[in-house]
C-alpha cells in the first residue's frame, strides 16, 4: 500500500503539518494553453500548485521552494486575476506585472487600480496602510507559482513527493493574534483615509476628463461607425436624432432587439363570443366540466391524504 | 442536563429529496399524455382528465345528482375540499357497525340478568354497606354520610325498566380522546317502591342509590353472573352521588364478548317519571340539605339553597326524556348526527372531554350538552316573557352539518353565560321552574328540554370562556382567507389540549397542603366532596380578584379514571393548572382600585379588605380621590408581565394557605434566560448608566442631532437617519446596554464585547455625486473621514472611525465602507450611506447595458464575467441593507408596539435558535422576526390601523412571550416549508406607497429552502437567501419538535425550561471548544460560568489591550465562524451559538468520504486514496483529508481554539 505517484498527471506532494496530520498539495509544471496569456505564467518555470491551504501566503510558499531555486512570484487563483486583466489596457498591464513581482508579500489581495503608476501628469493615489494580514481562501483552491529559472523547476518537480514541513511564516499572525490586526487594520487613521479617498477622486477626475477628451462622440453629433451607417437612436443623451425622417427603433427593440411578433393575433380575439347558439352551449357544458374537474381533483387530494390515514384526529 | 432537547443523528446526515409527491404526479402526467395524446392535443383538457377517478367516464358533463353533489358541497360548506374531507373524517370517529353485535348479545343476556336478581329486604344503610364489604364491595354513600341512627332502610328489588339512553341509544356516540372507549349507557329504573316522599332530603335518595349500585355491582361481579367483565366504579364529575357502574369487558372471544368494538357499558340508575319524590322540592332555590338538624333551631343557616344537589338529583329524571327529545331532533334534521359529531370532535381536541391529558374542569362528563346545544339552534328557546326581539331566532332544520357546526362556534363565541341564561324550547311551551332561580343560585344556567335540569350546573365560569376563547380562535381560523394550509387540520385534526401554546400565564398547583380560610360545611355538601368544594371556591375567588385582566381563567386537571369497587369515593386530583388568557389591556394594570374611603357602605369596603389581606391598602389619587386599592409592585418590564400570576399566587396563599412553594410558574425562568448574568448586570446597576431600548433610542435620537447639527460642516445636507438595528427596535435577545470607558476597564474580558447599532444615513440628492460605483464607494470614504472628524471635534469624547471594509471581499463596488462612532456614554453605533444611483449603475452592469442608449449585444461571456458577479453580489446587499432593512425595520418597531408580547417572543425565538447554534450562521435575525410577526398579525387585517382606534382582539394572538415562543416552536414543529409562509407584514397601505412591489433582485442560493414572503417581498428570499438549507430546515424541525416535547412536560411535572435551551452534541462529527478567556461576549452564553465572569479570571492578561480601549462589534469567535464557514464551505457545515457560544459544532459533508475523482478545483483538501497494490493503476481518485483539515482548524484558531472532540 502506497501513495500513488501521480494522480490525473499531478504528483501528490506531502506537506507534514503535525506527526499525526500531512496535507496534500498537488504540483505540476504549468504548461500554457492558447488562451492565457503566455507573458503572465512563463512555460518552463511555472509550477501549478492545487490543493493549497487556505491560509497559505506568499511568503509561506516561497518559503516552502526556496530550497529549489529563487522563486519570482506567486499569483493566487489564476482566474480572478486573468478576468481582472482584461479589463485593462494592455500597455499598463505590463507595466503592473512588473510591479507587481517587485512587490512585497501579501500585496497581492491590494486592488490593482491604487498601484497603477502611469505618466507623470496622473495623480497618484495614496494607499491605505496594509500591515501582514492574511488571506484566508477556500479550501482546495490552486495557485502558480514561478522560478526565476526553469531548472528550479525541474528541482521542485523532482523532489516534490517527498514529504516536508509547513513553514509557518511569523510575519502574518494567524488565530486570534490575526484577527485582532485585522480588526485594527480595518479602522486605519483618520488622515490616511482622507488621504486616500482624496488622491483616489483625483484620479477619478483625471480619467473622466481623459476619456471625455478621448471619446469621439459629441453631444448632438451623430455616431457613425467605420462602415459609415449612422446609429440612430430614440433621444437618449444625445437629443434629438438628427436629419429626422428615419424611422426610429422602438424602446422594445433596444431592450431586446425583437420587433413585434404576433400582430394579427390580436383580430382574432375580436370575434363575438356568445353570438352562435353553439357557443354558448359550449361555454355552459365548460363551466360545468370545469366544476366537475375541480370537484373530482379535491375528491383525489382528499383521497390521497385518506391512504396516508390523515382523517383520524386520535 | 438530563432533560436536554434531544435529536437524532439522522436528521443531519440524511439528504434526499424533498419532495417525492412531486415527481409522481409528473410522473402520471407523463403517462396521461402517452394515452390521451393521440386523441386530444388541447393541453388544457388534458390537465382536465389527471384529477379523474378511475371509473368515471371522462369528457362527460356532470349529471344532475353530480351536479346537485357539487353544487351542495360549495354552497353548503366551506368548500367542496372541505366538505369532502369532513365525509373522510366522520367513520373514523363512529363505532364500526360489523362490531356492534357481540355487544347487542351481550346487553340481552345483561338485561335479563338484572331482571332476575333478587330482591335484598330493605335493611339500615349502615348494617347493608357492611354486608356488601364482605364481597369486597363498598357503597359509595355521599356526604352527609348516613349515621347509625338514622331511621330509613335501603333495600333492592330488580328494576323496573332498563333502557339504553344517551349518544349510544341514539347512533350519535363519538369517539373520545387517549383511546378511552366508548360508553353505552343503560338506564335502570329502581322501583318505586324503594322510595318515599321525603327521600329528596339530606342525601337519602342518594344513599339509596348507592346501595342499589352497589348490590347491582356486586351482582354482576360474582361469577355466577355468566357476564366476563371487570366492574368499575365512575363519577361524573368526580361528584360520588353521581357513581356509576362501569362495565368492561373481558377478551374471551365468546359470543358476547365485546372488547373489538372497544366500548365499556354504564350502568346508571334512574328513577321512574311515577317515583314518589316530590319534584317541586328540586327547584335551584331549595335547600334540601338540613346541615344543623341535630344540633338546633339556626333556620338562616339551614336554608341556603342547594342548587347543585337539586341538579344531581334531577339527573335521575331526565334521561328517557332527553333521549327521547334528541330521538325526535335527529329525525327532523338530518344532518344533526353529522354536525354533533364534527363538534364533539372540536371540542376533544380542545380537552373538553373525558381524555388522558390534563382537560378543562367541568367539562369530562357533558355528553349531553352538545346536544341540547345544537337542540337550541334549532329549535330555539323558551322565553316566556322576555321580549320577542331578544329571542334567539332558531336556525331552521335544512342545514348541513357544517353550517350547524358553525353556528354552534358561533353561539359559544358570543354567549354571555354569567348574563344572558339559555332555556332551552319545551314541548308544552312552559318553564316548570322559575327562569330566575336559576339564574340566582347557578353561575352559568343552560336548562335542558325538560325545563327542569340546568346542564351547566357545577361548571365554572372560567371554563366556559376558556370555551368562549377557543370558538372565537377557531372561527378566526376558518375565516382567515389568505390562511396558508387548510383550516381543516387546525380545526379537526390537530390536539390543541396542550398547555404552554394555549395559556398567557400558567400555574402548577398541588393542593395537598390547601386549607381554605373560611371552609364552607354548605358548599361541600352542596357540592358532594371537599375536593370540588375547593376547586368552586378557588375558581369563585380568582375570577373575582383576576377581573377583568383576564379573558378566561381556568382551572385544568388530569380527569378521574373508574375505580375499583372497593373504592366508595373517586380520588381527587391533588395538582391543578390554572391557565390564564390576558386581556392585553387589563392584563398588566398596576393598581386594582376598590371602594372609595368615604364609602357610605362599610360591609363592602370589609369585604374588600378581607379578599386582598395585607396588599389591601388606603391611596390618596392624583385627582384627590382616597380610595382602598391593591398595589403590586413591580421593578422591571419582566416583573409587570407577572402581575397575573402573582395574583393568583397571593390569592391562593391568602385565602387556601397554600404556600410559595407549592405553586410553580416558569415565567423567570423564561426571563432569566434573557436577561444578561447576575455578576455583570450587577455592574451595570451599581454604574448608574442607562441601560435598555430606551436607553438605545435615546442615544440613538441625540447621535441624529448630533450629525444633522453639522449640516455646515458637511457638502451635501442629511436627509434622513434610518435606523435598521434590532436594538432599536426592542428584539434583541439582550435588552442593549453601552459601554462607557469608565465601566469598560471594570468588566471582566468576558464581557467586554458591545453591538453596534446599525444605521443608515441619507443624504440630499446631487449632481456632485460622481457615475460611478468605484468612485462611489470611495467618496463615501470621504463623507465618512468628514463626519468623523466633525463630529469629534463638536462632542467632547465621542469617537469616531472609519472602517474601510470586512476585510473579505476586494470588491471595489460593493459598499463596505461604515462609520463607527462611540458616543461618551459608551453606545456603539455603525453608519453606512445610502446613494440611490447605485442601484441604477449596478442594474446597468447586470442588464449589460452601457451609458449609451442603444441596442445591446448579447455577448455569450457577459454572466461569467467577475464585473457581473460583483454587480450581482453588490446588488443584492444593496438592496436588502437600504431597501428592505429600513421598511423591515419600520414594520417591526410598529409590531411591537401593536402588541405587547411581540418583542419578548421573537426575543425567545432567537435565543432558542441561537442556543441551538443556528441564529445568524444558517437563519437570519429577520427571518426570524417575520416568522413570530405571522403569530401575532394572522391574515394582516389590523396590522397599520390606527393604534388609538379600538380594534377586537383577535383570541388567537399570544398574550405572553411564554405562549408566544410556545407557538412559534409549534409552527416550526409543522411548517411545510415547501408551501412558504406569506406574512402580511406591512399592511394594505404599504403597496401603495412603495408602488408595485419590483423584483427584489436577491436571488436564492440553490441551498435555500424556507421561503418567507411579505407584501413587498413577493419572491420571499430577501431575509433567507444564505439558509437554512435542507440539512438545516430539517434540523429545525426535528429540534421543535423535541422542544415542544419537552415542553409537554408540564403537564408531568416540573419543567426546567434551561434545559429547552441546551443543545444536544451528540450529533456532530467534531466539536471544536473555544476558550473562554479570550470570548469577550462570553456573558451572553446560556449556560454561562460565573467564575469567568469576575475580573480576576484566570485569563485576565491574555487579551489585555495596553490601550484598554474597547472594539465595538469585536467577536473574534465569530469572526472565526464566518471564516470557516466561507473557506470550508463545501467542506462541512459548521454550527455556533453567536450568543457567547464557546464552542463549534462541525459535521462533514458526507459525499466527501466517498472516493471520488481528482478535480483540480476541488474545492476540499483532498488526499489521494492509496493504491490496493503497486501494480494497480491509478484511478486519479482521492477523498477528504479529514486529519490535514483539523490541523488547520487548529493552526486558523490559534489562541482560541483550544480542543476539538472528534467523534469516531
Amino acid at each position: 500500500m502506497a501513495l500513488p505517484e501521480t494522480v490525473s498527471g499531478f504528483t501528490p506532494s506531502p506537506i507534514v503539518y503535525s506527526p499525526s496530520s500531512t496535507h496534500y498539495i498537488y504540483v505540476r509544471p504549468h504548461s500554457g494553453t492558447k488562451k492565457s496569456p503566455q507573458k503572465t505564467l512563463p512555460d518552463g518555470r511555472t509550477l501549478f500548485l492545487v490543493n493549497l491551504p487556505p491560509d497559505a501566503t506568499e511568503r509561506e510558499l516561497v518559503l516552502l521552494f526556496k530550497s529549489y531555486g529563487t522563486v519570482e512570484r506567486v499569483i493566487f487563483d489564476l482566474d480572478a486575476v486573468e478576468l481582472h486583466h482584461e479589463e485593462q489596457s494592455s500597455d499598463e498591464e505590463m507595466e503592473d506585472v512588473t510591479k507587481v513581482a517587485e512587490g512585497e508579500a501579501g500585496a497581492e489581495d491590494k486592488p490593482r487600480k491604487r498601484r497603477k503608476v502611469a505618466k507623470d501628469e496622473t495623480p497618484k493615489v495614496i494607499p491605505l496602510p496594509s500591515s501582514n494580514i492574511r488571506t484566508l481562501r477556500q479550501s482546495g483552491r490552486s495557485a502558480h507559482l514561478i522560478f526565476l529559472d526553469a531548472s528550479s523547476l525541474d528541482r521542485a518537480m523532482a523532489s516534490a513527493s517527498k514529504p516536508r514541513a509547513w513553514p509557518t511564516s511569523s510575519g502574518e499572525p494567524s488565530g486570534i493574534s490575526h484577527y485582532m490586526a485585522l480588526y485594527d487594520s480595518l479602522r486605519p487613521p483618520l488622515d490616511v483615509v482622507q488621504a486616500h479617498a482624496d488622491s483616489t477622486m483625483e484620479l477619478y477626475e483625471y480619467e473622466l476628463q481623459k476619456t471625455k477628451q478621448k471619446s469621439k462622440f459629441r453631444k448632438g453629433e451623430a455616431i457613425v461607425d467605420e462602415d459609415g451607417f449612422t446609429l440612430v437612436t430614440r433621444g437618449g443623451a444625445y437629443g434629438q436624432t438628427l436629419g429626422g425622417g428615419v424611422g426610429v427603433a422602438s424602446k422594445r427593440f433596444q431592450q431586446n432587439g425583437q420587433t413585434k411578433r404576433n400582430r394579427g393575433k390580436k383580430k382574432e380575439a375580436q370575434e363575438k363570443e356568445g353570438f352562435y347558439g353553439f357557443q354558448k352551449a359550449e361555454k355552459q357544458r365548460n363551466k360545468l366540466m370545469e366544476l366537475k374537474k375541480g370537484w373530482e381533483e379535491d375528491k383525489a387530494k382528499v383521497e390521497k391524504l385518506k391512504a396516508s390515514r390523515r382523517f383520524k384526529p386520535y | 442536563m438530563d432533560g436536554s432537547v434531544d435529536v437524532h443523528v439522522e436528521d443531519l446526515a440524511s439528504e434526499g429529496p424533498v419532495d417525492t409527491d412531486a415527481e409522481d404526479v409528473g410522473e402520471s402526467g407523463e403517462q396521461e399524455f402517452e394515452e390521451w395524446g393521440g386523441m386530444e392535443t388541447d393541453p388544457k383538457d388534458q390537465s382536465a382528465e389527471e384529477g379523474h377517478h378511475p371509473g368515471t367516464k371522462p369528457k362527460k358533463p356532470p349529471t344532475g345528482e353530480e351536479l346537485r353533489t357539487i353544487k351542495e358541497a360549495t354552497d353548503l360548506f366551506r368548500s367542496s375540499s372541505f366538505k369532502l374531507q369532513i365525509d373522510a373524517l366522520l367513520p373514523n370517529i363512529r363505532p364500526k357497525a360489523s362490531r356492534i353485535p357481540p355487544l347487542d348479545r351481550f346487553l340481552l343476556s345483561l338485561h335479563s340478568f338484572l331482571g332476575g336478581l333478587p330482591s335484598v329486604p330493605p335493611q339500615h344503610p349502615l348494617e347493608g354497606a357492611r354486608r356488601l364489604l364482605k364481597k369486597n364491595v363498598s357503597v359509595p354513600y355521599s356526604v352527609p354520610l348516613p349515621s347509625e341512627d338514622t331511621n330509613w332502610k335501603v333495600g333492592f328489588e330488580k328494576p323496573s325498566d332498563i333502557a339504553v339512553i344517551g349518544s349510544w341509544g341514539n347512533k350519535i356516540s363519538v369517539k373520545a380522546k387517549d383511546g378511552i372507549r366508548f360508553g353505552v349507557d343503560i338506564a335502570v329504573e329502581m322501583p318505586d317502591s324503594l322510595f318515599q316522599e321525603k327521600d329528596y332530603l339530606n342525601g337519602r335518595y342518594f344513599h339509596k342509590r348507592a346501595f342499589y349500585l352497589a348490590t347491582i355491582a356486586a351482582a354482576i361481579k360474582s361469577s355466577k353472573s355468566g357476564l366476563n367483565v371487570d366492574v368499575l366504579y365512575d363519577s361524573y364529575s368526580d361528584d360520588p352521588r353521581l357513581t356509576k357502574l362501569v362495565l368492561v369487558p373481558k377478551q374471551d372471544n365468546s359470543q358476547i364478548d365485546f372488547t373489538k368494538l372497544h366500548a365499556q357499558v354504564c350502568v346508571i340508575p334512574v328513577l321512574s317519571p311515577q317515583s314518589p319524590i316530590v319534584h317541586h322540592r328540586l327547584s335551584p332555590s331549595h335547600s334540601n340539605i338540613r346541615i344543623n338538624t341535630i344540633s338546633g333551631d339556626d333556620s338562616t343557616v339551614t336554608n341556603l339553597p342547594t342548587p347543585i344537589y337539586n341538579s344531581a338529583l334531577l339527573r335521575a329524571l331526565t334521561p328517557k326524556p332527553q333521549l327521547l327529545a334528541t330521538y325526535t331532533l335527529q329525525a327532523e334534521t338530518p344532518s344533526f348526527g353529522d354536525a354533533l359529531t364534527l363538534l364533539r370532535v372540536w371540542a376533544n381536541q380542545r380537552g373538553y372531554g373525558p381524555g388522558s391529558r390534563i382537560c378543562v374542569r367541568g367539562f369530562e362528563s357533558m355528553g349531553s350538552w352538545w346536544g341540547a346545544l345544537l337542540a337550541l339552534l334549532i329549535a330555539g328557546e323558551e322565553r316566556a316573557g322576555a321580549p320577542k326581539s331578544s329571542k334567539r331566532k332558531p336556525l331552521g332544520r335544512g342545514l348541513s352539518s357544517y353550517q350547524l357546526f358553525r353556528a354552534a362556534l358561533d353561539f359559544l363565541a358570543k354567549h354571555d353565560y354569567e348574563k344572558d341564561p339559555v332555556f332551552l324550547r319545551t314541548k308544552d311551551g312552559k318553564h316548570r321552574y322559575a327562569p330566575e332561580e336559576y339564574q340566582q343560585n347557578h353561575d352559568a344556567v343552560f336548562v335542558d328540554s325538560t325545563s327542569t335540569l340546568n346542564l351547566l350546573a357545577g361548571v365554572p365560569l372560567g371554563s366556559l370562556e376558556l370555551l368562549r376563547h377557543d370558538a372565537q380562535k377557531t372561527l378566526e381560523t376558518l375565516d382567515e382567507s389568505s390562511f396558508s394550509g387548510d383550516p381543516f387540520i387546525d380545526v379537526f385534526l390537530v390536539d390543541h389540549r396542550d398547555l404552554p401554546a394555549r395559556f398567557d400565564t400558567l400555574l402548577r398547583i398541588d393542593l395537598s397542603s390547601a386549607s381554605p380560610l373560611n371552609p364552607s360545611i354548605q358548599l361541600t355538601m352542596d357540592t358532594g366532596s371537599t375536593a370540588n368544594a375547593l376547586i368552586a371556591s378557588l375558581t369563585y375567588t380568582l375570577r373575582r380578584g383576576l377581573g377583568n385582566r383576564t379573558k378566561a381563567a381556568t382551572v385544568l386537571s388530569s380527569p378521574s379514571s373508574p375505580r375499583s369497587l372497593s373504592q366508595a369515593h373517586p380520588s381527587n386530583p391533588s395538582v391543578i393548572y390554572i391557565g390564564l388568557i390576558h386581556h392585553p389591556q387589563n392584563a398588566f394594570r398596576l393598581v386594582d382600585h376598590g371602594p372609595a374611603a368615604d364609602d357610605e357602605d362599610e360591609v363592602e369596603k370589609q369585604r374588600f379588605r378581607d379578599f386582598w389581606g395585607e396588599k389591601a391598602e388606603l391611596r390618596r389619587f392624583k385627582d384627590g380621590r382616597i380610595i382602598e386599592s391593591v398595589v403590586w409592585d413591580v421593578k422591571t418590564a419582566d416583573e409587570r408581565a407577572h402581575i397575573p400570576g402573582m395574583i393568583v399566587r397571593h390569592l391562593l396563599n391568602r385565602h387556601f394557605g397554600i404556600e410559595e412553594d407549592k405553586i410553580q410558574t416558569w415565567q423567570t425562568s423564561f426571563d432569566s434566560v434573557l436577561r444578561l448574568p447576575e455578576a455583570i448586570s450587577s455592574l451595570y446597576l451599581g454604574s448608574g448608566v442607562t441601560t435598555g431600548s430606551k436607553g438605545a433610542i435615546t442615544a440613538f435620537d441625540n447621535l441624529v442631532k448630533r450629525i444633522k447639527a453639522l449640516d455646515d460642516d458637511l457638502p451635501l445636507a442629511l436627509l434622513n437617519v434610518s435606523p435598521i438595528s434590532e436594538q432599536l427596535r426592542y428584539t434583541s435577545v439582550f435588552s442593549p446596554v453601552p459601554l462607557p470607558p469608565s465601566l469598560a476597564s471594570t468588566m471582566p474580558q468576558t464581557a467586554r464585547y458591545i453591538a453596534p447599532i446599525n444605521i443608515v444615513l441619507e443624504f440630499e440628492k446631487s449632481s456632485k455625486w460622481p457615475d460611478d460605483l468605484k468612485a462611489i464607494q470611495k467618496i463615501k470614504l470621504a463623507f465618512f473621514e468628514r463626519i468623523a472628524s466633525v463630529l469629534m471635534s463638536s462632542t467632547e469624547g465621542l469617537k469616531a472611525i472609519v472602517v474601510v471594509g470586512d476585510g473579505i471581499s476586494t470588491s471595489e463596488i460593493l459598499d463596505q465602507a461604515s462609520l463607527e462612532i462611540v458616543t461618551p456614554e459608551g453606545w456603539a453605533f455603525s453608519a453606512r450611506i445610502w446613494h440611490d444611483r447605485e442601484a441604477t449603475l449596478l442594474d446597468r452592469i447586470i442588464d449589460n447595458k452601457k451609458a449609451l442608449p442603444h441596442v445591446t449585444q448579447k455577448p455569450e461571456d457577459h454572466k461569467r464575467g467577475r464585473e457581473y458577479r460583483d454587480a450581482v453580489e453588490a446588488k443584492e446587499v444593496y438592496t436588502r441593507r437600504f431597501i428592505h432593512a429600513p421598511r423591515h425595520h419600520r414594520a417591526i418597531a410598529s409590531l411591537s408596539h401593536q402588541y405587547s408580547a411581540y418583542t419578548g417572543t421573537v426575543r425567545l425565538a432567537k435565543r432558542w435558535l441561537a442556543s441551538h447554534w443556528l441564529l445568524h450562521g444558517h437563519i437570519s435575525e429577520e427571518a426570524v422576526e417575520i416568522l413570530c410577526a405571522s403569530l401575532f398579525i394572522g391574515d394582516g387585517k389590523d396590522v397599520g390601523a390606527d393604534p388609538d382606534v379600538k380594534i377586537d382582539e383577535r383570541a388567537s394572538i399570544p398574550g405572553s412571550k411564554e405562549r408566544g415562543f410556545a407557538a412559534f416552536i409549534a409552527l416550526l414543529k409543522g411548517w411545510t416549508w415547501t408551501e412558504g409562509l406569506f406574512v402580511p407584514l406591512y399592511g394594505k397601505d404599504a403597496i401603495a406607497l412603495a408602488g408595485s412591489p419590483q423584483s427584489s433582485g436577491v436571488k436564492a442560493s440553490a441551498e435555500s429552502v424556507w421561503n418567507i414572503s411579505t407584501e413587498l417581498d413577493k419572491g420571499g428570499r430577501i431575509w433567507t437567501s444564505r439558509g437554512p438549507d435542507l440539512v438545516i430546515a430539517r434540523r429545525v424541525n426535528a429540534l421543535a419538535k423535541a422542544t415542544w416535547d419537552l415542553l409537554q412536560g408540564v403537564e408531568q411535572g416540573p419543567l426546567n425550561v434551561k434545559s429547552l435551551f441546551v443543545h444536544p452534541t451528540d450529533d456532530y462529527d467534531i466539536i471544536v471548544r473555544l476558550d473562554h478567556g479570550s470570548l469577550p461576549r462570553y456573558f451572553h452564553n446560556v449556560t454561562v460560568d460565573a467564575s469567568l465572569l469576575s475580573r480576576r479570571g484566570k485569563y485576565a492578561n491574555l487579551l489585555e489591550d495596553p490601550s484598554g480601549g474597547i472594539r465595538p462589534g469585536f467577536d473574534p469567535a465569530r469572526m472565526l465562524f464566518d471564516d470557516l464557514q466561507r473557506v470550508y464551505a463545501h467542506t462541512f457545515k459548521i454550527f455556533f451559538d453567536p450568543f457567547g457560544g464557546d464552542r463549534f459544532g462541525v459535521v462533514w459533508d458526507p459525499t466527501l468520504k466517498q472516493p471520488r475523482p481528482f478535480r483540480v478545483l476541488g474545492e476540499f483538501s483532498s488526499i489521494p486514496i492509496k493504491k490496493e497494490s503497486e501494480k494497480a493503476k491509478d484511478k486519479g481518485l482521492v477523498s477528504l483529508n479529514e486529519a490535514s483539515v483539523l490541523s488547520e482548524l487548529e493552526r486558523l484558531g490559534s489562541g482560541l481554539v483550544i480542543g476539538m472532540t472528534v467523534r469516531v
